[in-house]
């Protein structure tokens, strides 16, 4: 940490006004990110809860009232189909750009190219990809609004997510270990599941916590993709509207019924304490690994 | 060697390719396996024959379904009250409402991503070509109002569609502008900025009401603007868009100064936030208020115009004490369903709407204020239905 | 065990051989999977890695195909014209260059572009200064019991959901910036260049000033988290040299701190811009979703392009000939590219920066 001590004796007034300035301005500047925050957490649980009821979250959503039980399962399934379809495709996509993929050291080179790609498709905006879904899997593959192209459409938006997350978590493992299974006579592929991605699991985990957590506050991509619908999710992949937890609050909150307030407010508040839960979690993780570390 | 590797890569995006697509093709056969065994309701099923009513209407049983609806906010109201009421007879079927503009209701429709649009507006001759199979089924009869903003000012504010139109073209932008003083003796205005609103998103209300503007002023927004459920509307500043009708109300409602189209199953709402509506000039000149005799004058003067596919503007009549925007409120059906089962569950819930001692009572049309439609049209509407398949 | 397997003999009772034979079969096929985990572990990661490639080959292709008629059609226009027309679906179809539409239609998407610029303008020149000095104060001057609940704080705000950020700022934020914060700023502008554009009207707190505030909340979080990475890579030894000399935090911070993660900061800064470019929900709830509009003063309505396609693009199928899809789906390729080049510079800044030796502290 670096030492921060009281400006020299010798400064002239100048600096030292200029140092006053610039220490106010800094904390001023972390009020306006900080305050902000709160003032949204607040306001949306302060508006919440003098409505809140508890049957909210078992209550199927009727018209524009009702409760939010089909949407709080739908966006269940949203996020395990997310965890099974991105999970996969991310992990191994990190995997394999930091472990496998051939180092040329060309500027050109192959692995360069899907790097880039990741790091372009991360830039793409979910409506595009809500959209591209709606044209190529709704409509043009007739599958309806349904499960499969919302989580489709989701795990893109988040696979180059889960691939940088895990590739940074890979790089932090030590070369030692790799050399060390080599030495053993390990299997790479082996040696990669057994030690470097166990030793990585934590940054990994992390990475896909935080990607369910986008994906479950993700709006504009599910409401071509998903639709909407009263009933529970049902086992089917495609041909079922699914509904989720971000669309009563899009869809209700400029309509003039009391009961369709509420229910925006209350699927704003639920919204927020699924991405808190999320994050919470996903800083356990961090905290538990470093405290590994520090023995 | 780099060709090596370009071939290796673009047979990975192949294989990636075909893995998606094998995906696909298990998923499907998932879905149909799942979907037979889907619907688990416990309450007792009422009826198990085809109730008959004195109208000569036959509401089919239906099969086990989950059906969506989406479209029109006008109609949306209509919907929620209908669908409970029709579920509690038919506890095997469940109904999915969503308030998305007719916009969405004509297209989804089209598309086949909902079972059941609703529309306020008809279907054009460019959708009927694109989409031959579309019903427009008439199962209501619905009434706009123009809602306004003024506080203190409680009483009806008269409009025409000269005026109207001259207020969406930015060309009249205050409340004691002297064309409306001229048709308003009496009423003081106050001198406040006019904020019109419009739809964002696709509109029978913008159908309807930009139909008005257009036949009351066949040279000016009938030749600049023309109608639809989308329009392009003349940039004017502080003009605002609103999502639904819903928006529209809301948004009326914080901004004082505003003037908003807004359908008649939404008074309650429009009146209960302070807001009011005007009287408007009909086709003979004279200016008259959204009263149900009103409502009923001018659908009377339509019912026998009306054809056989639903298809007609009731805007604008020649009926001296018709009120000028009334219409249809359609549902938009595919003919050609995709199972049988889900055609027999949606021509059963379109049965049941339009049977006059059913959806169309007034102890449900009241609600929202909606006219009931005339036997000859419901009769029509039969027919329509019966095509389903 | 595997020659268990094999020495079989003469069985009597066929179902256990069978079985063991099954058994054994299941530990080859197995041992074998094992011999050759490495490949199956490269050809996966092949494939799975290929996947960004792949969906933004498709994406383009998709919206590509979708968009050829606007293309044709509406030509230069589209980025020029300010009118976005969908004509009269009543009226009749007309054919130019051979692709129906209906007659009267054509698009102007520039209302739209010139939005979305000017919305991530303003977020982005509003957020990169917060953030920074946000980042400073987290890194660099708080204690590590306050600075890391605050930071927490920051990773909230970064999670919060846009549509709920959609929500506190039309129903919360918009009317008391409409009622109490800008007639105040509106009413005491002079009329010079720039400060003109903050006079009145004041509209109603949807509009271009309100979408920019909110914006550049919802990027703070990116570039201040990205920052503080930053900051906290750059080694303690100059950092302390230069307290040593006598400079001032606010010196050592300009002269030693800033100097070392220059680039990093520009690129943290695009990434933010690409979020602003590209966000839809809480845009399409507080600009006031305008498609012809370019605001006069900054408080006017506007929109944005994702804007315009989440709200126009279910009843655009009302267009029986297609072309209003269309003309979104070209909307929405404009989009993908502006988003794609803000991230290609911010890339090659970093990596021309890179190459010149610029000290960008890395673990490893």
């Amino acid at each position: 940490m670096a030492v921060i001590g009281e400006p020299d004796r010798s400064a002239t007034r100048s600096r030292r006004r200029r140092e006053v300035v610039f220490r106010m301005s800094t904390l001023v500047a972390l009020v306006l990110v900080v305050g902000p925050a709160a003032w949204i957490l607040l306001g949306v649980v302060l508006r919440a809860l003098p409505h809140w009821r508890w049957s909210v979250l078992v209550t199927p959503t009727q018209g524009a009232a009702g409760g939010l039980s089909n949407a709080i399962l739908g966006t269940l399934a949203l996020m395990a189909g997310v965890l099974v379809v991105a999970g996969t495709l991310g992990v191994l996509a990190g995997v394999f750009l930091s472990e496998l993929a051939p180092v040329t050291g060309r500027r050109w080179s192959v692995t360069g190219i899907l790097h880039s790609a990741t790091d372009v498709l991360a830039g793409v905006p979910s409506i595009t990809l809500g959209f591209v879904g709606y044209l190529a899997l709704v409509l043009a593959l007739h599958w309806g609004y349904s499960l499969l192209p919302a989580v489709l459409v989701l795990s893109v938006m988040v696979v180059p997510y889960i691939a940088k997350s895990t590739e940074s978590a890979l790089r932090q493992v030590p070369t030692s270990y790799r050399e060390g299974a080599e030495a053993l006579g390990m299997r790479q592929g082996y040696a990669l599941r057994k030690l470097v991605l166990r030793s990585a699991m934590p940054g990994v985990a992390t990475g896909l916590l935080i990607a369910l957590a986008i994906s479950s506050g993700e709006t504009a991509p599910l409401l071509y993709t998903a639709g909407f619908t009263n009933t529970l999710p049902k086992a089917a992949l495609i041909h079922h509207p699914v509904a989720y937890l971000t669309y009563p609050v899009w869809n209700f909150y400029d309509y003039p019924t009391p009961a369709a307030h509420y229910l925006a407010y209350d699927a704003a508040l639920v919204l927020l304490a699924l991405v808190l839960i999320l994050l919470i979690a996903a800083r356990l993780v961090v905290a538990r690994t470093q405290r590994y570390a520090d023995r | 060697m780099a060709r090596n590797i370009r071939g290796t890569w673009i047979a990975a995006v192949l294989l990636a390719v075909g893995l998606v697509a094998a995906a696909c093709g298990s998923a499907s056969t998932t879905s149909t396996a799942a979907k037979s065994a889907s619907k688990s309701s416990t309450s007792p099923t009422s009826s198990t024959a085809s109730s008959s009513s004195s109208t000569g209407v036959t509401v089919e049983t239906p099969p086990s379904a989950s059906l969506t609806e989406t479209g029109s906010t006008l109609l949306y109201p209509l919907w929620n009250i209908w669908a409970p009421a029709y579920e509690q007879k038919y506890p095997q079927v469940h109904l999915t409402t969503a308030g998305t503009g007719s916009g969405t209701g004509i297209s989804d429709a089209a598309t086949g991503t909902v079972d059941i649009g609703s529309s306020d507006a008809y279907l054009s001759t460019s959708q009927k070509a694109a989409h031959p199979t579309l019903l427009n089924i008439p199962l209501g009869i619905s009434v706009q109002v123009i809602g306004y903003n003024l506080p203190g000012v409680t009483a009806h504010v008269k409009f025409n569609g000269k005026i109207l139109a001259q207020i969406y073209e930015g060309k009249i932008t205050s409340w004691s502008a002297p064309a409306l003083k001229a048709i308003n003796p009496g009423l003081t205005l106050p001198d406040i900025p006019i904020v019109p609103l419009h739809r964002s998103d696709g509109s029978g209300d913008t159908f309807i009401f930009t139909q008005y503007l257009s036949k009351q002023t066949p040279g000016g927004w009938g030749t600049n603007v023309k109608y639809g459920t989308t329009v392009t509307w003349p940039s004017v500043s502080g003009a605002l868009a609103e999502q639904g009708n819903g928006g529209m109300v809301t948004g009326c409602k914080k901004t004082t100064g505003c003037i908003a189209y807004v359908g008649i199953s939404y008074l309650s709402q429009l009146l209960g936030d302070g807001l009011y509506y005007g009287e408007l000039m009909n086709g003979s000149g004279n200016y008259v208020l959204p009263t149900s005799s009103a409502v009923a004058a001018e659908a009377n003067y339509f019912t026998a115009k009306t054809p056989a596919d639903g298809t007609i503007s009731l805007i604008n009549g020649p009926v001296p004490t018709g009120y000028p925007i009334i219409n249809y409120e359609y549902a938009i059906v595919n003919t050609q369903q995709s199972s049988a089962s889900t055609a027999k569950a949606i021509r059963s819930i379109l049965e049941w709407a339009i049977t006059p001692d059913n959806g169309n009572s007034s102890k449900y049309l009241s609600q929202v204020s909606f006219q009931p439609l005339p036997p000859k049209v419901v009769a029509q509407s039969v027919k329509q239905i019966a095509q389903i398949k | 065990m595997a020659i268990l397997g094999g020495a079989t003999g003469a069985a009597p009772p066929a179902s256990p051989v069978k079985a063991m034979r099954r058994a054994s079969l299941a530990r080859r096929i197995a041992t074998a999977g094992l011999a050759h985990e490495s490949r199956v572990w490269k050809i996966g990661g092949w494939l799975a890695a290929s996947v960004p490639l792949g969906s933004l080959v498709f994406i383009l292709v998709v919206l590509g195909h979708k968009a050829w008629p606007s293309v044709i059609v509406n030509g230069t226009h589209f980025f020029t014209g300010s009118a976005w027309k969908p004509g009269s679906t009543y009226g009749t179809t007309v054919h130019t260059h051979g692709f129906a539409h209906p007659a009267g239609s054509s698009y102007g998407a520039w209302p739209l572009i010139a939005g979305t610029l000017q919305t991530s303008a303003i977020a982005v020149v509003l957020a990169v200064p917060i953030s920074l000095g946000a980042a400073f104060a987290l890194t660099e001057r708080l204690p590590g019991w306050l600075s890391r609940p605050l930071g927490f704080a920051v990773e909230i705000l970064a999670g919060i959901p846009s549509v709920v950020i959609g929500l506190w700022g039309v129903l919360t934020l918009g009317p008391i910036l409409a009622q109490d914060v800008y007639p105040a700023i509106a009413d005491h502008m002079p009329d010079v260049p720039v400060l003109s554009y903050f006079r009145n009207p004041v509209g109603h707190g949807e509009g271009l000033l309100t979408t920019g505030l909110v914006l550049g909340l919802m990027i703070v979080p990116i570039i201040t988290a990205t920052t503080c990475d930053l900051f906290s890579q750059v080694p303690p030894l100059p950092k302390e040299g230069g307290l040593a000399l006598g400079m001032t935090d606010a010196e050592v911070a300009r002269r030693v701190t800033l100097p070392w993660v220059r680039t990093g900061i520009i690129g943290a800064t695009l990434l933010g811009l690409g979020r602003a470019l590209g966000e839809t929900m809480a845009v399409a709830m507080i600009s006031g979703a305008a498609l012809n509009t370019i605001s006069p003063n900054v408080f006017g309505t506007m929109g944005t392009i994702a804007a315009a396609i989440v709200t126009q693009l279910d009843s655009s199928f009302t267009d029986g000939t297609g072309f209003a899809t269309s003309a979104l789906a070209e909307a929405a390729v404009v989009l993908v590219v502006i988003t794609v080049l803000a991230n290609l510079v911010a890339r090659l800044i970093i990596a021309r920066s890179a190459r010149h030796g610029v000290p960008v502290g890395r673990a490893g």
